[in-house]
């Protein structure tokens, strides 16, 4: 039973981490800084779901990327392109949006 | 820091050769943030640990997908296999027995000839079937492969996303009227024995005699030159059972155009049966003398032969053109 418990949430939650991994990259941001930025929210992201997902956020030309070779080691920083912003705002419309109809139906269960 | 290496090799062996350098890079700066300044091996384990699988991570930079054939083409594929694997079983079991029946040189016992058919039927039919699989499974990769838009929505047959018009080329079919396909291959099996049989009646029908080989053949049954100065007609009989068996299977259902096709067949190769076995120099005397003698028979065997035969045909080929337009003209 938690087996198929698990795989729903991680289903659940598959969708919202584009719009996690968006939020914290308004500020530029390398792969592990922003790891321990989700995680200081108490969201956890598999490493191996995440560089790809980089990557492909850059491909579709929503984050630019560019390497810094100033401190000891060289690190790759994400930030958002304004393009990005436009369609995080968006998505985050959306996610406001659904979250309050979803609260609403569940809330509606709780009194009946 | 050994350790590091390989995984870092492990990832990007599996990625196109552009992009290596980069992301090995990215890799090896993300993977040393997570391990203390002065770090041993001991450290690296948990690490690599939570990046998880190589595999895993190389087919997330990877668009490419991690299955065969995916949801957009898996029904048009099971559909064609479906389509496609009966009939090509079909064929390579007709040639085969067209083939043993047109090279049977009357030697072999004919007992022994059916069980080598049965066998190497089986077989055929087996590697014919993974051939076809392997072909179609091939095909449909690739396409996946080469397929680079980005909808998952299932394709219909036509290889077209669903319409609600489609709908409309598809045929309601009741049971009781339709046609199956076993019916319909069958057929076809029966037209490649006979015409087969027809053109080697020579060599496979007549009498046969317990020898010391096993069954000898002693006698044919018919004169072949009368038999065959009839090869045209009989070809014309066999296009015609061919293209009705065709018309079958495309319709899959009983209709009046198939009934009256049907009915056409039947008239044509009943004529063309009372023609040829009517035919007073059809039979081979010897085999008349033999049957008369066996079966002391007085009176005119072949007269008997022709007229018992001449019935059974005729029989046959009425109940099936009333079958034909009884269930072509079921309401439903």
């Amino acid at each position: 039973m938690s087996t198929l418990l698990n795989s729903l949430t991680t289903e659940l939650r598959r969708g919202t981490l584009t719009l996690a991994v968006l939020s914290q990259l308004r500020t530029p941001q390398y792969g592990y800084s922003l790891v321990q930025l989700l995680e200081q929210c108490g969201i956890s992201i598999e490493q191996s779901t995440l560089y790809p997902l980089l990557r492909r956020l850059e491909k579709q030309e929503l984050v630019t990327s560019s390497w810094d070779t100033t401190e000891s080691r060289p690190r790759r920083y994400y930030v958002l392109t304004p393009y990005g912003i436009d369609i995080y705002q968006q998505l985050k419309k959306e996610w406001e949006k659904t979250s309050q109809e979803l609260s609403l139906l569940l809330k509606g269960e709780d009194n009946g | 820091m050994r350790m590091i290496d390989l995984y870092i090799q492990e990832v990007t062996r599996r990625l196109p050769e552009k992009s290596r350098e980069d992301i090995a890079l990215e890799l090896r700066s993300t993977i040393e943030d997570m391990l203390p300044d002065d770090y041993s091996e001991e450290d690296v384990k948990p690490v690599l640990e939570k990046m998880g699988n190589p595999a895993i991570l190389a087919s997330g930079y990877l668009d490419r997908p991690m299955h065969l054939i995916g949801p957009r083409y898996f029904d048009v594929y099971i559909n064609l296999l479906k389509l496609i694997l009966p009939i090509a079983a079909v064929i390579s079991l007709i040639s085969l027995i067209a083939n043993t029946i047109i090279s049977y040189s009357g030697e072999e016992a004919v007992l022994n000839v059916v069980l080598d058919v049965i066998g190497l039927g089986i077989w055929g039919i087996i590697s014919t079937g993974i051939q076809v699989f392997f072909w179609v499974t091939v095909v449909f990769a690739i396409i996946e492969r080469t397929d680079h838009k980005n909808s998952q929505t299932p394709l219909t047959a036509c290889f077209k996303e669903w319409t609600p018009d489609d709908l409309n080329n598809i045929s309601y079919i009741p049971k009781e009227k339709a046609i199956s396909k076993v019916e319909v291959f069958l057929g076809l099996l029966w037209t490649a024995i006979w015409a087969s049989g027809y053109f080697n009646a020579a060599s496979l029908l007549g009498v046969y005699e317990k020898g010391s080989n096993g069954l000898e053949f002693v006698t044919p049954t018919f004169n072949q030159e009368v038999l065959l100065s009839y090869w045209l007609l009989v070809v014309v009989v066999i296009g015609l059972e061919i293209a009705v068996d065709m018309y079958k299977l495309t319709t899959g259902q009983w209709t009046r155009k198939i009934a009256v096709l049907n009915t056409v067949m039947h008239g044509v190769s009943s004529i063309v049966f009372i023609v040829i076995i009517s035919n007073n120099q059809l039979f081979n005397p010897a085999f008349v003398t033999y049957m008369t003698d066996l079966f002391s028979i007085t009176g005119d065997f072949d007269n008997w032969f022709s007229w018992g035969a001449i019935s059974a045909f005729l029989l046959f080929a009425v109940v099936d053109v009333y079958q034909g337009f009884r269930k072509a003209n079921i309401k439903k």
